[in-house]
């Protein structure tokens, strides 16, 4: 019983440790350097979690179709030290600078973002000077 | 006579070595690693503003310029240009189209591309112009990405191996 005990608590160990590092992927595995792309919409969700902040965006495309665009962000500790509080997101419209994923899905990895109303602009933490 | 022919042949022979040498400029021969504690804090790091090679593969000739860009995980990106600024098919790498062009400008290189793909948002076209510059052992390339009428611009160091 006691062995049952131990070789679960070890297993559930692996399994968070494993969740915490695909979380934390690198820039080069995941987007793609030579596909840098600007996006504007309007924020419709936010995780708000660690280690990066994901915004999701419905994106207007030229034939007028809306796409939900996911936003990976810096981590919310870093955006709150440039000013930006959680309920500041929803409904805002925003400018998003970054790279597509390497998947073709619409997601993108954001060096900066503006929140046009407020025309504020946050960056990567590795950017802040 | 005679001395008056010589000296004008010995001055016509240094003035068209001084053209020649001021039309090929700086050789960018080699190949060139990216110095992240010299570049800009913005392109180093998980989300770079602008994406520079890690490392670049340089053939310079009288008349080309064969560069060979690459970065870790990333795919290559290389090209042959004309140094007389005639536009050429840059290798991108698939699902993207490049042109670009380059030109010699006094101890400077510049490079113009327009760089084109598609994405879920529709269809993408990015400019990029690049300046080289070389001092020593030291490459300076400083690139601005032009994007939906927004630019950025960012520099890069690189040190010879």
């Amino acid at each position: 019983m006691r062995v049952i005990r131990v070789f679960v608590t070890i297993s559930a160990g692996i399994l968070l440790a494993t969740a915490a590092l695909q979380a934390h992927h690198s820039f080069s595995a995941t987007y793609d350097g030579n596909k840098p792309i600007t996006l504007r919409g309007t924020i419709v969700k936010l995780g708000w979690q660690n280690p990066h902040a994901h915004i999701y965006v419905d994106v207007k495309n030229a034939d007028g179709k809306v796409v939900t665009w996911e936003v990976e962000s810096a981590g919310p500790t870093t955006l709150m030290k440039q000013g930006l509080r959680k309920e500041d997101f929803v409904g805002q419209e925003v400018i998003i600078k970054g790279f597509l994923a390497k998947d073709g899905t619409p997601t993108v990895n954001a060096s900066s973002f503006t929140l046009v109303e407020a025309k504020k602009e946050f960056v990567n933490d590795e950017k802040t000077p | 006579m005679k001395r008056w022919t010589m000296a004008i042949s010995v001055a016509v022979a240094l003035g068209a070595q001084a053209i020649s040498l001021a039309q090929a400029g700086t050789d960018f021969s080699g190949t060139w690693r990216l110095n992240q504690a010299k570049s800009s804090r913005a392109i180093v790091g998980n989300t770079p503003d602008i994406q520079f090679a890690s490392q670049l593969e340089v053939k310079q000739s009288a008349t080309d310029i064969s560069i060979v860009g690459t970065s870790v995980r990333q795919q290559p990106v290389s090209a042959v240009y004309k140094l007389d600024g005639t536009k050429v098919n840059v290798q991108a790498p698939e699902g993207i189209t490049e042109t670009g062009e380059a030109k010699l400008n006094g101890m400077m290189l510049v490079i113009t591309s327009r760089r084109a793909f598609s994405s879920p948002a529709g269809d993408v076209v990015v400019d990029f112009k690049e300046v080289w510059s070389r001092t020593g052992n030291e490459l300076t390339v400083e690139k601005t990405r032009t994007q939906s009428g927004d630019s950025s611009t960012q520099k890069a160091v690189y040190d010879k191996l």
